[in-house]
């Protein structure tokens, strides 16, 4: 205890007593309020009833009487009122008294500082929770492109294996085509793949001392699957292997190819084919054609202009209708003269800015005069590479000139 | 009529004071305003016949410097142990005063609420943890106190468990 005056401790005492707003309670040990007094308003505790329940009146004692310990402090508690206040219990013989002064300026104060702190705090943690999954998603990405990486290495790996093999079937493919002639006519021909392989093929062979075969064949698409049946169809024509076929007739060769190549039992593939047939002794060539482009002869000596003329007979692609049938045309062929063979994509030319060239352009560079020395194939294939302004055409260009 | 005093305790910032306003007031607010000391409210219920009021003793988080008073426990019929779904260290921060009440009062009924289930897809406790704490007798109930989800019905869950 301080050891002041009573004048001094009466002043201290209304000092504390003004500036904390002090309210007090009694309660009995049968947990009655027996006495309040002091600020009650200022903490909303007005209209307290002496000689009744004192926690049916003030909530904050429910469950703290009989005291367990004395003094005991409750420290900063929101009042009804809004205010807060330090509520001291003190036992006083059988009874408790509750003495409530107003803390209020000393709780917003220290609840500005632990505001800050704790704003701080949480986002302490939410930066450190988000660094954690940032860190959790780098790992995730290098994981990610350590897979990538690995997955790329092994289709590379593929890739290179698959090209080789289409280099190797490239390269058969080539192999097998025939060589030109140059007796007893002259037979020159430009293969040019859009692709590695493409989806056309031509020959040409001696079906007996007198008659001459001519086709080319055309597979819709390019690719393997393209490659492989235009090289199968070319070969059946080689090798003439179509039953109760006379290789002499073009109408009932495209007809039996028709029925050996149906669609439906080639993946869905179909092809146009021009085959034609030279008579030599005759002079006369005959002809048909699945949905091809028409051949085109060209009369008269190289280097003067010549006049085209277009070899078309009517019959649709070969494998779409297996009751199809096929014109047979003829026409003289005597020297000079020649004759071109050739798939669309020699014509079918789409400029830079998107536009097609002409058939006539075509036409055009094939009966112009040829200069000696010149050829007209290879004039051919770099005016299409120019129209189209590149090396690599959309399509296959494939063309055979006989020449008497 | 019957009184029930029932605390809320929990780590800082996890929802204590906005899911008192939410259940007594039914009002929230996004601002996150912190508790200082204790703030109590009241609440009459009905539970079947009888009315029950319920003294709800907010009191201010625990945080790393200030533990909460154990002794403001005292003759508390229940209490609601309150995480924050999206802050894991708040439940390993509700197992720890869990443990110290269990000390200082004994078994006391309480339900652990995982509050903020809004922001769910910034949820961050684990499926295993919680079933640890379930299979030692924790009951877990998710609550919002922005929408109010599953609010009412927890705190009556608590009520009707003190009145047995």
């Amino acid at each position: 205890m301080l050891d002041l005056p009573a004048r001094i401790s009466n002043s201290l005492f209304a000092l504390v007593q003004t500036q904390r707003a002090v309210a007090h309670l009694l309660v009995d040990d049968t947990q009655t309020l027996v006495q309040a007094g002091g600020h009650l308003d200022h903490y909303g505790l007005s209209g307290l009833r002496c000689g009744e329940p004192a926690c049916d009146q003030v909530p904050l004692l429910e469950g703290l009487l009989p005291l367990a310990e004395t003094p005991f402090l409750i420290r900063s508690m929101e009042m009804p009122s809004g205010r807060v206040a330090d509520v001291h219990f003190i036992a006083d013989e059988s009874a408790v008294w509750i003495l409530l002064l107003d803390v209020t300026a000393e709780h917003d104060e220290a609840r500005r500082v632990q505001q800050k702190a704790y704003d701080m705090t949480l986002l302490s943690q939410r930066e450190a929770r988000l660094i954690e999954q940032l860190e959790s998603a780098n790992q995730e990405l290098t994981r990610a492109h350590r897979e990538l990486a690995e997955s790329r290495e092994a289709l590379l790996r593929t890739h290179h294996r698959l090209q080789q093999e289409l280099r190797d079937a490239e390269r058969y493919v080539r192999a097998i085509l025939p060589a030109p002639l140059t007796q007893p006519f002259a037979l020159d021909w430009r293969f040019v793949p859009s692709t590695e392989l493409g989806g056309d093929s031509f020959g040409y062979h001696w079906i007996d001392p007198e008659h001459f075969a001519l086709y080319l064949i055309d597979v819709c698409g390019h690719g393997v699957g393209a490659a492989l049946l235009s090289v199968a169809v070319a070969d059946t024509l080689r090798s003439e292997a179509l039953p109760r076929t006379d290789f002499r007739k073009p109408g009932e060769v495209l007809a039996a190819l028709n029925q050996a190549y149906q669609m439906a039992r080639h993946d869905e593939l179909f092809c146009t084919v021009w085959y034609g047939v030279y008579h030599r002794d005759a002079g006369l060539l005959r002809y048909a054609c699945a949905g091809h482009p028409p051949a085109i002869l060209v009369s008269g000596p190289r280097d003067c202009a010549g006049q085209g003329r277009s070899l078309a007979a009517a019959g649709p692609c070969v494998g779409i209708s297996a009751a199809a049938s096929y014109r047979e045309e003829q026409c003289s062929l005597g020297s000079p003269a020649r004759l071109f063979v050739f798939s669309d994509g020699t014509f079918e030319i789409s400029r830079p800015d998107g536009s097609q060239m002409a058939f006539s352009d075509f036409t055009d560079m094939i009966t112009r005069p040829v200069e000696e020395g010149e050829c007209e194939l290879d004039r051919l294939l770099d005016y299409a590479r120019q129209v189209h302004g590149g090396e690599t055409l959309e399509d296959d260009f494939t063309i055979l000139r006989m020449a008497l | 009529m019957l009184q029930r005093k029932i605390c809320l305790l929990g780590a800082f910032g996890v929802g204590k004071t906005s899911l008192v306003r939410r259940y007594v007031d039914t009002i929230f607010s996004d601002a996150y305003l912190t508790t200082v000391g204790v703030k109590i409210d009241k609440k009459v219920v009905s539970l079947g016949a009888e009315q029950v009021a319920l003294i709800l003793w907010d009191i201010a988080g625990e945080d790393e410097v200030a533990a909460v008073r154990m002794s403001y426990l005292r003759g508390a019929a229940g209490y609601l142990l309150v995480a924050d779904g999206t802050r894991p260290e708040t439940l390993e921060a509700a197992t720890s005063i869990q443990s110290r009440i269990v000390v200082e009062l004994g078994r006391v009924p309480f339900l652990a609420l995982l509050n903020k289930a809004d922001l769910a897809q910034d949820w961050a406790i684990s499926a295993a943890r919680l079933q640890a704490l379930e299979d030692a007798g924790w009951t877990f109930r998710r609550t919002s106190a922005k929408t109010g989800a599953g609010v009412e019905a927890t705190f009556e869950e608590l009520a009707a468990l003190l009145a047995r």
